[in-house]
């Protein structure tokens, strides 16, 4: 391996065990002679056969390579390369509790084996699909008897704390988790939360309870030799956490876009004559992996998975996420619910700003863009040129398929009825115009029983 | 026994009070292991009045119907 190529992980600073880097596509994860044992643990005792058989924790080789110019090492596990990392602040209410449930479950798993998990980060799941997984093969570490769970205040900030405000006060909440790079402080959780919440025992114990007594006991040193927690009482704790998080819900609002396709002008059929057009536009290209940019409940990204593409199905609505996420099969191995705003997209964020990477970062190795019914939305009430929508398709993927709905729609009627139509420039003609920029057109064709167009395009080089 | 006459304080200082704002810096271990313990005896109780609710319910059941 030549150190030269060696890239490292600008997020794997935090754990001293080992460290995460790339080499091309492919990652690697160093382990340190500090987490020896542990490591050696893990895999003789049962725990990573029984966590990969039952493919709750990600597989990983064994390379018997060195590295370069690196001291300290014991080992270089290659790890299965995941398709797209997500981040919970684009995860919708099902699948924060999802992984949720999957961490609590991995620390029982672990502590029949004698370990437990030291962390309890909700960066340490990824989805593949509609599965979750965890992807920290370093985060075990022997239970020493007695011993507290280390991670239980990390995993109240990470999961618990978001889940409760999407719960008693909107899905919405769920965004806050980007501003707290470390789970939600629980003093303002316990702040935010209706008194309601107190009704609910794990809610009272490991929310406020647990705020409380960091104010009461700020400053004072604790004294860990007294009294142990035995490992039942360890168990009944994290039970009672997988209790309180499986009672979570949320209630099923009617939001601005979740009822979108039953509220849509066009007919039945034009709708499935849509659906046509684009599995044949998708057919075209073949995506290894593709982009739905307001894909609402998910519709269009179920064509793209049909054609094998790997497919984050993306909408700014989270109700509307919620929704596509929960329709789904757990088995779904295909397409990945996100929560995004389009125009503002995660950002990166983190040391350096570059712990947790941006959206367009992520999807610089995209083959097809999704813009179905999207682009009036983002030109009549984001105010954005066409150059600009343009630019941004451009950055998202190699293809686009992409639908422009002229001003005689009703869509784009309602759009403008709300306010002075100061979009002389809307139409057809300057949105080919503007896209040809960036793109060449290879197909277009008019929906049936619309004025709407659909185009097939493939980026410039 | 000094344990638990804190776990008392702490809860009826918890019911008594909205929590109030504090923005100085908290370690975020602060707390941790006795409120683990705490929450877990607490859990134990939980569990041990549930196994033993049919005896607890047919104790009073007697007592009513006397």
């Amino acid at each position: 391996m030549n150190s030269k190529e060696l890239v490292l992980e600008p997020s794997s600073f935090r754990d001293p065990s080992g460290q995460v880097f790339s080499v091309g596509n492919k990652v690697f994860r160093k382990i340190s002679y500090s987490y020896k044992e542990n490591y050696d643990m893990l895999m003789g005792s049962g725990l990573y056969k029984e966590l990969v058989e039952k493919k709750l924790l990600v597989p990983h080789k064994e390379i018997r390579k060195k590295i370069e110019g690196k001291e300290d090492v014991y080992k270089v596990i290659a790890p299965e390369v995941i398709r797209f990392i997500s981040y919970p602040y684009e995860w919708s209410f099902g699948q924060l509790k999802v992984a949720a449930i999957l961490t609590l479950q991995i620390q029982n798993i672990a502590l029949k084996h004698g370990m437990v998990l030291k962390d309890a980060s909700a960066y340490n799941v990824q989805f593949l699909g509609a599965k979750p997984v965890f992807i920290d093969s370093l985060s075990f570490e022997n239970y020493n008897p007695g011993e507290t769970w280390v991670a239980y205040r990390q995993f109240c900030r990470h999961f618990l704390a978001p889940l409760a405000l999407m719960s008693f006060i909107d899905t919405r909440m769920g965004k806050l988790l980007s501003d707290y790079i470390d789970g939600i402080p629980l003093d303002l959780v316990s702040e935010l939360l209706p008194k309601k919440s107190r009704l609910k025992f794990g809610l009272l114990t490991h929310i406020h309870l647990n705020a409380l007594s960091m104010k009461v006991f700020a400053g004072r040193a604790e004294g860990k030799s007294r009294k142990k927690l035995n490992k039942e009482g360890l168990i009944n704790l994290v039970n009672s956490l997988k209790a309180t998080t499986e009672s979570l819900e949320v209630k099923t609002l009617k939001t601005e876009w979740s009822d979108y396709y039953q509220d849509t002008n066009y007919k039945k059929a034009s709708f499935l004559k849509k659906q046509q057009m684009v599995a044949e536009f998708v057919g075209k290209v073949k995506p290894k992996m593709a982009v739905d940019l307001g894909a609402n409940t998910g519709v269009f990204s179920q064509i793209a998975a049909k054609f094998g593409a790997y497919t984050i199905s993306s909408d700014i609505d989270s109700m509307a996420v919620a929704k596509n996420f929960d329709s789904l099969s757990k088995q779904e191995e295909k397409i990945l619910p996100l929560v995004l705003d389009l125009t503002n997209p995660s950002a990166g964020i983190g040391w350096r700003n570059l712990e947790r990477k941006s959206f367009l970062e992520r999807c610089k190795s995209n083959d097809l863009v999704l813009a179905l019914a999207l682009v009036h939305h983002l030109a009549i009430t984001n105010n954005l040129p066409f150059e600009y929508i343009s630019d941004m398709f451009k950055a998202l993927g190699k293809y686009l398929i992409v639908e422009f709905v002229p001003k005689e729609d009703s869509q784009v009627i309602r759009l403008l009825s709300q306010r002075e139509d100061i979009f002389k420039e809307y139409n057809q003609k300057n949105f080919e115009k503007a896209f040809s920029q960036h793109f060449e057109v290879l197909d277009k064709k008019l929906i049936p029983g619309t004025k709407r167009s659909l185009y097939l395009m493939k980026r410039k080089r | 026994m000094k344990n638990k006459i804190f776990l008392n304080v702490l809860v009826v200082f918890f019911l008594l009070s909205a929590p109030k704002r504090v923005y100085a810096y908290l370690d975020p271990g602060t707390g941790n292991y006795i409120l683990q313990i705490t929450i877990a005896s607490l859990l134990g109780v939980g569990i041990m009045v549930r196994s033993y609710w049919g005896k607890i319910k047919s104790f009073f059941d007697k007592i009513f119907k006397k």
